[in-house]
C-alpha cells in the first residue's frame, strides 16, 4: 500500500522537515500511543476470554484442560507416557478399563511425550489432586532426543486448547521449557492463533484410523523409526533422560505414590527394528533393581499384527485385547 | 531471525531504543553492528562474505576515484566487478554451470563434482548493490566513500540485506549522513509499513502457501481443480510475500529516518506486460538496476529493432538466472522477455484494431489488465515449479482439464479456510484499487482517529487470531 506521498525513489517522509516535527509534539505522540495500547490490551484481553472459553467449550483430549476439569480430587492411577499409552483413552477406553478395574483412572499421556513432558504433567495434576498410582507407559525413544522432552513444548498444539491456570506457570519455569514457551502459555497466543479453535479436539488417528487393522509396509515401518529416533543414538542424551526419569521416581517415593512402569505391545517387525533397545532396557533394569519399582515389559505381549492400526498403535481390538490379558490384572493389585 | 518473528520485533524495538539515544555520530556505529548481528543469526560464516564483498568495493572504490586514467579507471571496475561477483558465481552458479554443461556434451553425470554449497543468503540482493556502487564510482555520479562504516552499512543495513530494495548508493549514503531526530510522523508512517506488511505475509501470503505447495509437490498426482487455485494463489502468494516483506524493511527504515526506494506499485492492475515491468510495478528497484546497468550500456531503446528486442530478451534473461540457477527460471525471463518483444511488435496492429473495435477506455483497462495478470500467471507457474518437467505437467494438466473445469470447479470440496483465501485476495485487490486512486493511508491520515485506529486494531487482530506464525521463510530470501 503506498505512502502518501509515495513514488519509487521519492522520499517517504521528510523527516528533518521542523514543520513535520511542530505538527506532532514528542509528548502528545506519546501519550496518543499510550492510549492506544491501552485500548489494544483491551482488545486483546476480550480476544483472549474468547479464546478461553471456545477452549473450554472444544477441549476434549488436552491433558492441561483435563487436569483443570478433572472431576474427582482424588484417582487411583493416572497413566503417563507417549502416544502408545494415548490410545488407552481414545473414544471410550478409558470408561471401558474404568469399569473393568472398578478404579477412578486419569491418562495424562501425549503424543510424543518424553520423560519432560510427562513430569510436567505429573507436577501440574499433583497441585489440585492425588492419585495412589502412576502407570508409566515407557518408550525408549523419548529417552534420546529433546525433541521429544524439552522441545516437545515448542509444538504450540500442546497449549492450543490449555486452559489458563496460574499454577502451571511456575512448573513450566521449574522444567525448563523455555521463557517463549511460558510466555506462549501465559498469553495465550497458541489459544487465540489456534486454526482449529472450533474444530473437534480429537486426533486423526483416533478419529479415522482407531478402528482400522495396518496391513504392514517395510518402507513406512523403516521411516517410523526413522522419525522416532535419532540416527546415532546418544548414550549421553539416554543417560540425561533417566536421570530425569530417576528424580520422577524419587518424587514418587516422597508423596508415597505408587510407580508403575509398563511397556508396551509392539508388533515383533518393528520390536526388530528399534535402535539399541537392549542397550535401553538395561539400563532402565538398574533403575527399576535400584527403587524396587513394579515393571513390566509387555512389549511382545498381545502383539499379533491384527491389533495395531498403524505401524506400531493399538487399535480398538488391540487395546481392549491387551486391557483385558495384563492392564486389568496389573491395575488390580 | 526472520522479519515475521518476535525475536526480530524485539530486536528491532530495542535497536530503536538504542539508536534514538546514541548521538548521531556513532549511530553508523550502531546500525552496523546491529546488521551483522542480524546477518550472523543465519550463519556466522556469511558474515566474512558480505565483510569481504565490502572490503572490495572499498578499496577498488577508492582506487578508481584516485585513478587519473580512464584506462586505468576502466580496468580498476571491471576487475572489482568481477571479485564481486565472484561469490555469487561460486556459490550460486558453478554447479549449475558445469551440470548443464556436463549434460550438453553428453555426460550423465557432472564432469566435476557438484560443490553444493549453500547459497548465503541475501548474497544476490548485496553483490548488485556493490557493483552498482562501482558502476556509479566509476561513471562519476558518486564520490568514493573514504569512510568504510558509512559503506559498510550501505551493503549490509539490516532491513534491506537479506531481499532489498537493491539501494543505490547514490541515495542512501547521503542519507546516512544526515542528522536524524525522533520523528513521530515518520515512526507512524514506519509502523503502518510494517503492520501492513506483516499482513500480507503472515495472513494472506503464507496462508495461500499451503495450497501452493501441496498442489505444486506432486503436480502429476494433484487434482486439476487443485493445481489452478494453486496457480492463482502463488501469484498473489509471492506478491504478498515479497511486497510484504518490502513493506516491512521500507517501513523499519523508516522508523530509523532512512528512506528506502519502494519496490512494488500495485503490479497486478497492469494493463500491459510493459507496464508490468517498465513502469515501476514490479521489483522496482531490480528492473531500475537492470535498466541502468545493463539494459542502457546494451544500446537501450535507442538502436535498431531487432537489437532492442535482442537487449529486451538478454535482460529478461539475466534477470531470471538471477533468480534462480535453473532452468526454470530462464524459461520464466525468456516468457517475460518475449512478452516485452510481442507486445512491441503488435503495437501497430493492436492500433489498428483498436481504431475498428473502439472500446470505452475502463472496459479496455479491464481487459489489458486480465490479460496481462494471466500471461504473468504462466511465467509464474516456471518461477514456481521445482523442475521444468514439473512446470511443463502443471501446464499440460491445466489445458487439458479446461473443458472439465466448470463441472470440477462446482463439485470441488471448498473448505472454510479455502474460502478465507479467496476474500483475502478480494479485500487485497479492493485495496490495491482503491489505493491506486489515492493512497488508502492517506485517505486515513485526513479521516477521523477512530476509523484509522480501527483499522489499525482489526490488522493486528487479523494478525494475532488469523496469522500463520510458523516462520515460513521469504520466498525471495532464496535468491
Amino acid at each position: 500500500m503506498a505512502l502518501p506521498n509515495e513514488g519509487a525513489e521519492t522520499a517517504l517522509v521528510d523527516f528533518r522537515s521542523p514543520a513535520h516535527s511542530a505538527l506532532v509534539s514528542t509528548r502528545s505522540y506519546l501519550r496518543r500511543t499510550l492510549v492506544f495500547m491501552l485500548i489494544g490490551l483491551l482488545l486483546y484481553g476480550l480476544v483472549y476470554w474468547s479464546a478461553e472459553q471456545l477452549s473450554y467449550r472444544y477441549a476434549k483430549r488436552n491433558r492441561f484442560h483435563a487436569v483443570m476439569t478433572a472431576p474427582h480430587a482424588q484417582y487411583d492411577h493416572v497413566i503417563l507416557g507417549a502416544s502408545h499409552a494415548a490410545a488407552f483413552d481414545y473414544e471410550d477406553m478409558n470408561a471401558q478399563l474404568e469399569g473393568m478395574t472398578n478404579k477412578k483412572i486419569l491418562n495424562l499421556s501425549n503424543v510424543g511425550a518424553g520423560i519432560i513432558v510427562n513430569r510436567v504433567m505429573l507436577e501440574y495434576f499433583l497441585t489440585a489432586h492425588r492419585t495412589k498410582t502412576v502407570i508409566y507407559v515407557i518408550d525408549s525413544f523419548a529417552f534420546y532426543a529433546r525433541e521429544w522432552n524439552e522441545n516437545r513444548f515448542q509444538d504450540v498444539r500442546l497449549f492450543a486448547r490449555a486452559p489458563f491456570d496460574s499454577s502451571l506457570v511456575p512448573i513450566l519455569l521449574r522444567n525448563s521449557v523455555g521463557l517463549p514457551v511460558v510466555l506462549d502459555y501465559v498469553t495465550g497466543f497458541s489459544k487465540i492463533n489456534n486454526p482449529d479453535r472450533f474444530k473437534p479436539d480429537i486426533s486423526e488417528d483416533e478419529a479415522l484410523k482407531f478402528n482400522k487393522t495396518y496391513r504392514p509396509v517395510s518402507q513406512i515401518d523403516t521411516q517410523r523409526i526413522g522419525f522416532l529416533y535419532p540416527k546415532q543414538t546418544d548414550p549421553q542424551a539416554l543417560a540425561h533422560y533417566l536421570s530425569e526419569f530417576e528424580s520422577l521416581v524419587l518424587d514418587l517415593k516422597k508423596r508415597d505414590i505408587r510407580l508403575i512402569v509398563i511397556k508396551p505391545p509392539i508388533p515383533a517387525r518393528v520390536y526388530a527394528m528399534l535402535r539399541n533397545e537392549e542397550q535401553f532396557d538395561k539400563a532402565l533394569k538398574i533403575i527399576v533393581e535400584r527403587f524396587q519399582i513394579d515393571f513390566h515389559d509387555l512389549s511382545l505381549v498381545a502383539n499379533e499384527e491384527k491389533y495395531f492400526f498403524n505401524t506400531d498403535h493399538l487399535n480398538r481390538n488391540g487395546v481392549l485385547n491387551f486391557f483385558e490379558v495384563s492392564l486389568k490384572e496389573i491395575l488390580a493389585q | 531471525m526472520l522479519f515475521n518473528s518476535f525475536g526480530f520485533l524485539l530486536f528491532f524495538a530495542a535497536i530503536v531504543f538504542v539508536y534514538y539515544l546514541t548521538s548521531h555520530r556513532y549511530r553508523w556505529l550502531v546500525l552496523l553492528a546491529a546488521s551483522f548481528y542480524y546477518y550472523s543469526t543465519f550463519n556466522v560464516q556469511y558474515v566474512f562474505i558480505l565483510l569481504a564483498s565490502t572490503v572490495i568495493i572499498y578499496l577498488v572504490g577508492v582506487a578508481i576515484g584516485a585513478a587519473q586514467e580512464h584506462v586505468k579507471k576502466k580496468a580498476f571496475l571491471i576487475g572489482g566487478v568481477l571479485l564481486s561477483l565472484l561469490p555469487l558465481v561460486v556459490f550460486k552458479y558453478l554447479d549449475f554451470v558445469t551440470e548443464s554443461l556436463s549434460f550438453a556434451l553428453g555426460h550423465e553425470e557432472p564432469m566435476i563434482s557438484p560443490l553444493n554449497l549453500a547459497l548465503p543468503v541475501g548474497l544476490s540482493f548485496y553483490t548488485f548493490s556493490c557493483v552498482s556502487y562501482l558502476v556509479d564510482v566509476y561513471r562519476g555520479n558518486l564520490v568514493p566513500e573514504y569512510h568504510f562504516g558509512r559503506l559498510a552499512l550501505y551493503v549490509s543495513f539490516f532491513p534491506k540485506l537479506l531481499a532489498g530494495p537493491i539501494e543505490r548508493a547514490t541515495a542512501f549514503l547521503p542519507e546516512l549522513r544526515q542528522t536524524v531526530r525522533f520523528n513521530p510522523v515518520a515512526v507512524t508512517q514506519g509502523l503502518q509499513l510494517i503492520l501492513w506488511g506483516l499482513f500480507k505475509k503472515v495472513v494472506i501470503a503464507d496462508r495461500l502457501g499451503v495450497y501452493v505447495d501441496a498442489a505444486y509437490k506432486n503436480p502429476e498426482f494433484a487434482a486439476p481443480v487443485a493445481l489452478l487455485i494453486a496457480t492463482y494463489f502463488f501469484a498473489f502468494q509471492i506478491y504478498c510475500d515479497f511486497s510484504g516483506y518490502t513493506d516491512i524493511a521500507i517501513g523499519s527504515a523508516c522508523i530509523l529516518g532512512i528512506n528506502l526506494m519502494g519496490n512494488f506499485r500495485r503490479p497486478y492492475l497492469s494493463t500491459s506486460v510493459p507496464e508490468f515491468w517498465g513502469k515501476d510495478r514490479w521489483h522496482i528497484s531490480l528492473s531500475g538496476w537492470f535498466r541502468d546497468y545493463l539494459y542502457i550500456p546494451m544500446g537501450g531503446s535507442h538502436s535498431s529493432k531487432s537489437k532492442v528486442y535482442r537487449n529486451q530478451m538478454a535482460v529478461f534473461l539475466v534477470s531470471g538466472l538471477w533468480h534462480g540457477a535453473n532452468w526454470t527460471f530462464v524459461i520464466w525471463g525468456a516468457l517475460n522477455g518475449l512478452y516485452q518483444i510481442v507486445t512491441l511488435l503488435t503495437v501497430n496492429v493492436r492500433n489498428k484494431l483498436h481504431k475498428i473495435f473502439p472500446m470505452p477506455t475502463p472496459v479496455g483497462s479491464i481487459l489489458g489488465c486480465l490479460l496481462t495478470f494471466h500471461l504473468i500467471l504462466i511465467s509464474w507457474i516456471f518461477f514456481r515449479a521445482a523442475s521444468v518437467t514439473d512446470a511443463l505437467t502443471v501446464l499440460a494438466r491445466l489445458v487439458e482439464s479446461i473443458p472439465q473445469f466448470p463441472s470440477l470447479l462446482v463439485v470441488y470440496p471448498y473448505t472454510g479456510d479455502l474460502i478465507l483465501c479467496g476474500v483475502l485476495i478480494a479485500f487485497l485487490l479492493v485495496a490495491e484499487f482503491s489505493d491506486e486512486k489515492r493512497s488508502l493511508w492517506a485517505r486515513l491520515e485526513s479521516g477521523p482517529i477512530y476509523v484509522r485506529w480501527s483499522v489499525y486494531y482489526v490488522l493486528l487482530l487479523s494478525l494475532i487470531v488469523m496469522g500463520k506464525w510458523n516462520l515460513k521463510q521469504f520466498v525471495y530470501m532464496q535468491f
